[in-house]
């Protein structure tokens, strides 16, 4: 068989660009199962399109990639809209002449189909219901899921004729347009989802979860192999153009290594998700370009209030000062990565930039520790088990380096950390569910919402508060006061004054000790242009043009 | 003969019965709730409630043991149903379908290659002890033994695909441009002979040629020893120094005593085959060939417990299978077993 001569490797031809990937969309539902991964979402932000979405502005830092500009929100499916306060209800104006893979005309129809569906909340994960309830929208409440009568959609969303749609909010929530630019509440093309229901499916979860996604985006489903492979090609109807990049065969290559080989040789026309050593590597490739953006991403560490001895926050400052930030930025992340000053993404509208409040600083660890009373470290040891460095074992490359930096840095210093990898699920449930997790190295939090607000009520927020991942126990009834009036101003300034108020207590108290945010990075052939960056770090193929080879 | 079948094939059915218990319950003791991977981390607790109710997790485990098995709503094993998968959505068994072609095909194509090569040098070796082959093979095989999978790909990978350019790279079992063809076995080099396309399958058997040569090599080791050994008894054997006394050709005595190793080594064979069948996951990560070891390393870490199941299940069928054709197999050539 090694005599065996096949032909020859093709690598993106003209038209076509062969991006590899970590996995391939696993599900194309984004009330289903594969929600939460992100290789799906890929599928899903290609394939279906929103109502709104961000406007662009010029490239990031070093040109490369484009970025969203958060404070202008434009029309995609949705032409024009305006609210009206004293009815709580925002008036869509919808595009005319939209067409979709399906060859179906957009119509006000698949807006409150769309809606139905979430408040259905008939998929695994009801993300669109989720999403909907954030923005406050009447009829979105947690009675869904006690009462089947109140899953029907109701006049909170309605058809005023083909191309205006209605929808009442229960509350003034500046959220509400942001929330319609994610991926969970992109527009269903109605009838060939219908055409797809069965008596035990009513909402064909089954046809989009597995079959595909009907929707008016960029590009139609051409096949799908899961496990193996996605391909797209261009929606030649598409309402903003037709794609420039015609096909986009999705390939899925698991191991890191492989997706570098294959970037390196030029076999791939976009590589994700490779560690950064790697990406530093093909930095250095002739005809690769390595393009990134400091967008979400970040690396926290995770210390659990119940979790004694980090109930003091006197020992969780002197962890502060134990971290080797400058190591762990050049070091593990190769320089792609920034101190992060604050607890909400840096490019989010209404970060609260902290400063550095935390340098490495070993006498101050020290003095920090005696006047805790574990002068030296001596007694931590009784805390052994609160001091078990938990990671994510799948991402072993990227985060296993840093752990054993900061272990080596902390027991230098008195503080007996072990190392403790565990699979994702297992993390996942230890942080959501139990919310039992000690002490953690974490670099996964995105809130979906771009919203510094959604980020404090996500995390920090008490949950009688009505927060939702409060992964570290985190009980501060001033946050929760602040939060309640933050959550429904609707003057910008006041709410970012009220929204600044609440980080800077969060980084007094270090709820989450902020280390570096690193930059979200893809390799690319050097003919590959357009590239952009969206808060969901999903690659948008209609931005790209393939240059000639 | 019959009734040594029957009664083979009820025991086979025992064990799988007794694997189904064992794997449903062992599985759940696992030190964590699935829901929260699935839900993401940005769900409500009503999100998670929903999603975990969804999944049936809400219900007792007697009663999740029931529909698993098949009494009640949905179907389940008794009608042929493995579940659905909570990553995907998609039925179990549909995904198994299209994983383990691309598992059988390399483990099938590996096996072929170790055991001609194998039981070749082997032979080689058991005919002249102390010799070049002789020590070349103990070599090989103890330095091939002890290298792991993915470091034999990870080598050949750069020498044959980055290096010399005549191998393609690790992208699965065809171009990512060549669209994948409508499966009538599943197995891509047995499709396409059986369509006459015969540029897929010249394709096919160049994207299988490191994999195959990796397993190979890894299989090759114990099959080399385990045949060395088995001649080197059987030559030394009373009927075998007395034909080569009467001046029998050596090929005539080497084909003789190689009739007589083979029969133990068989049943090696046979476990061999079936380790390979989870045991091939490494070199499927490695060349991205979406095999049935992937997708049981993905379920387990996904806790995707209805996709767990139906692999253990499927390669306990499938080894249950193999054992039940070894020991027919070895009832036929000596009957004193029945």
């Amino acid at each position: 068989m090694l005599g065996a001569c096949g032909p020859p490797q093709q690598a993106s031809d003209s038209g076509t660009l062969i991006h590899v990937a970590e996995d391939v969309p696993v599900g194309l539902d984004y009330d289903g199962p594969a929600a939460a991964i992100p290789t799906s979402q890929t599928g899903v932000v290609n394939l279906m399109e929103p109502l709104l979405a961000y406007g662009r502005r010029s490239r990031a830092d070093d040109g490369s990639v484009g970025l969203p500009d958060f404070g202008r929100i434009e029309g995609r499916l949705a032409e024009s809209w305006h609210y009206d306060p004293e009815r709580l209800t925002w008036t869509f104006e919808l595009r005319r002449g939209v067409v979709g893979c399906s060859g179906n005309v957009f119509t006000a129809d698949d807006v409150v189909y769309t809606f139905a569906r979430a408040k259905a909340v008939a998929g695994a994960i009801p993300v669109g219901w989720f999403l909907a309830s954030t923005a406050s929208i009447e009829g979105f409440d947690a009675s869904v899921f006690a009462d089947p009568a109140a899953r029907v959609l109701g006049d909170e969303v309605i058809k005023r004729d083909d191309y205006t749609v209605e929808i009442r909010q229960a509350a003034p929530n500046p959220l509400f347009l942001h929330v319609l630019t994610a991926f969970g509440l992109h527009v269903f093309d109605s009838r060939s989802a219908l055409e797809h229901r069965s008596e035990d499916d009513p909402w064909s979860s089954r046809y989009v979860n597995n079959e595909v996604a009907p929707g008016f985006g960029p590009y139609c489903l051409e096949r799908w192999t899961k496990n193996n492979e996605f391909v797209l090609s261009a929606n030649e109807n598409y309402y903003r153009g037709r794609p420039a990049v015609k096909r986009v065969v999705i390939k899925r290559i698991p191991q890191s290594a492989n997706r570098f080989i294959l970037g390196r040789m030029g076999d791939a026309g976009l590589v994700e998700k490779l560690t950064p050593r790697e990406f530093g590597a093909l930095r250095e490739a002739p005809d690769v370009h390595v393009s990134g953006v400091t967008g979400n991403e970040n690396l926290f560490v995770h210390m659990n209030f119940m979790t004694p001895p980090f109930d003091d926050t006197v020992v969780r400052r002197a962890v502060a000062h134990a971290i080797p930030y400058e190591a762990i930025a050049e070091g593990a992340y190769i320089g792609q990565a920034r101190r992060w000053r604050g607890v909400v993404p840096s490019a989010y509208p209404d970060y609260f930039d902290g400063g550095i409040r935390y340098d490495y600083d070993p006498a101050e660890v020290r003095r920090l520790l005696a006047q805790a009373g574990y002068p030296g470290g001596v007694g931590l040891e009784r805390f052994a088990s609160a001091f078990e460095l938990t990671y994510v074992a799948e991402k072993e490359s990227v985060l296993g380096p840093i752990a054993v930096l900061v272990q080596s840095s902390m027991r230098q210093l008195g503080f007996p950390v072990t190392l403790n990898p565990v699979p994702l699920t297992q993390y996942g449930d230890r942080q959501l569910v139990k919310k039992d997790l000690p002490f953690a190295l974490n670099d996964q939090e995105k809130p979906v919402i771009v919203d510094a607000g959604y980020a404090v009520s996500l995390f920090f927020v008490s949950p009688e508060a009505g927060g939702i991942n409060n992964m570290v126990n985190y009980r501060n009834a001033e946050v929760d006061r602040l939060w309640a009036r933050a959550r429904n101003e609707i003057d910008p300034a006041v709410r970012t004054t009220l929204l600044a108020d609440i980080q800077r207590r969060l980084l007094d108290d270090v709820v989450w000790l902020p280390v570096v945010e690193y930059r979200t990075q893809w390799a690319h052939a050097g003919r590959l242009t357009g590239l952009s960056w969206y808060p969901d770090n999903a690659p948008r193929f209609f931005d790209l043009a393939l240059g000639a080879q | 003969m019959i009734l040594f079948v029957l009664r083979r094939l009820g025991l086979a059915l025992l064990q799988l019965a007794g694997l189904i218990v064992a794997v449903f319950f062992l599985i759940r003791w696992l030190p964590a709730d699935p829901v929260a991977r699935f839900v993401g981390l940005n769900a409500s607790p009503e999100a998670y409630a929903s999603a975990r109710a969804s999944l049936g997790l809400d219900e007792p485990l007697w009663s999740q043991f029931a529909e698993f098995v098949g009494f009640g709503e949905p179907a389940g094993l008794l009608q042929g149903s493995l579940g659905e998968s909570w990553v995907t959505g998609s039925p179990v068994a549909q995904e198994i379908r299209l994983v383990l072609p691309a598992t059988l095909e390399l483990i099938s194509y590996s096996f072929v290659l170790a055991i001609v090569a194998g039981v070749g040098l082997g032979v080689l070796g058991a005919l002249k002890p102390g010799g070049g082959v002789d020590k070349g093979t103990t070599a090989f095989g103890m330095f091939a033994g002890s290298q792991p999978e993915f470091a034999w790909g990870l080598i050949l990978i750069y020498v044959f695909f980055y290096l010399l350019g005549i191998a393609p790279g690790p992208l699965g079992r065809l171009s990512p441009l060549t669209p994948m063809p409508e499966p009538i076995t599943g197995l891509l080099t047995i499709d396409a002979v059986l369509r006459g396309d015969w540029r897929l399958l010249r394709e096919a058997l160049h994207f299988l040629m490191l994999p195959v040569l990796t397993l190979a090599i890894i299989v090759a080791g114990p099959i080399i020893k385990l045949t060395r050994d088995s001649m080197g008894r059987v030559l030394a054997t009373d009927y075998i120094m007395y034909a080569h006394a009467a001046g029998l050709p050596r090929r005539v005595l080497a084909a003789n005593a190689l009739r007589a190793a083979l029969a133990p080594s068989m049943t090696m064979m046979g476990i061999l085959y079936s380790f390979m069948l989870g045991g091939a996951v490494l070199v499927e990560s490695v060349f991205s060939l979406g095999g049935l070891g992937q997708y049981a390393v993905r379920s387990i870490l996904a806790f995707d417990y209805p996709a767990i199941q139906g692999v253990v299940l499927v390669i306990a069928a499938i080894s249950l299978a193999v054992y039940l054709l070894l020991d027919v197999l070895h009832a036929v050539l000596d009957p004193r077993i029945v």
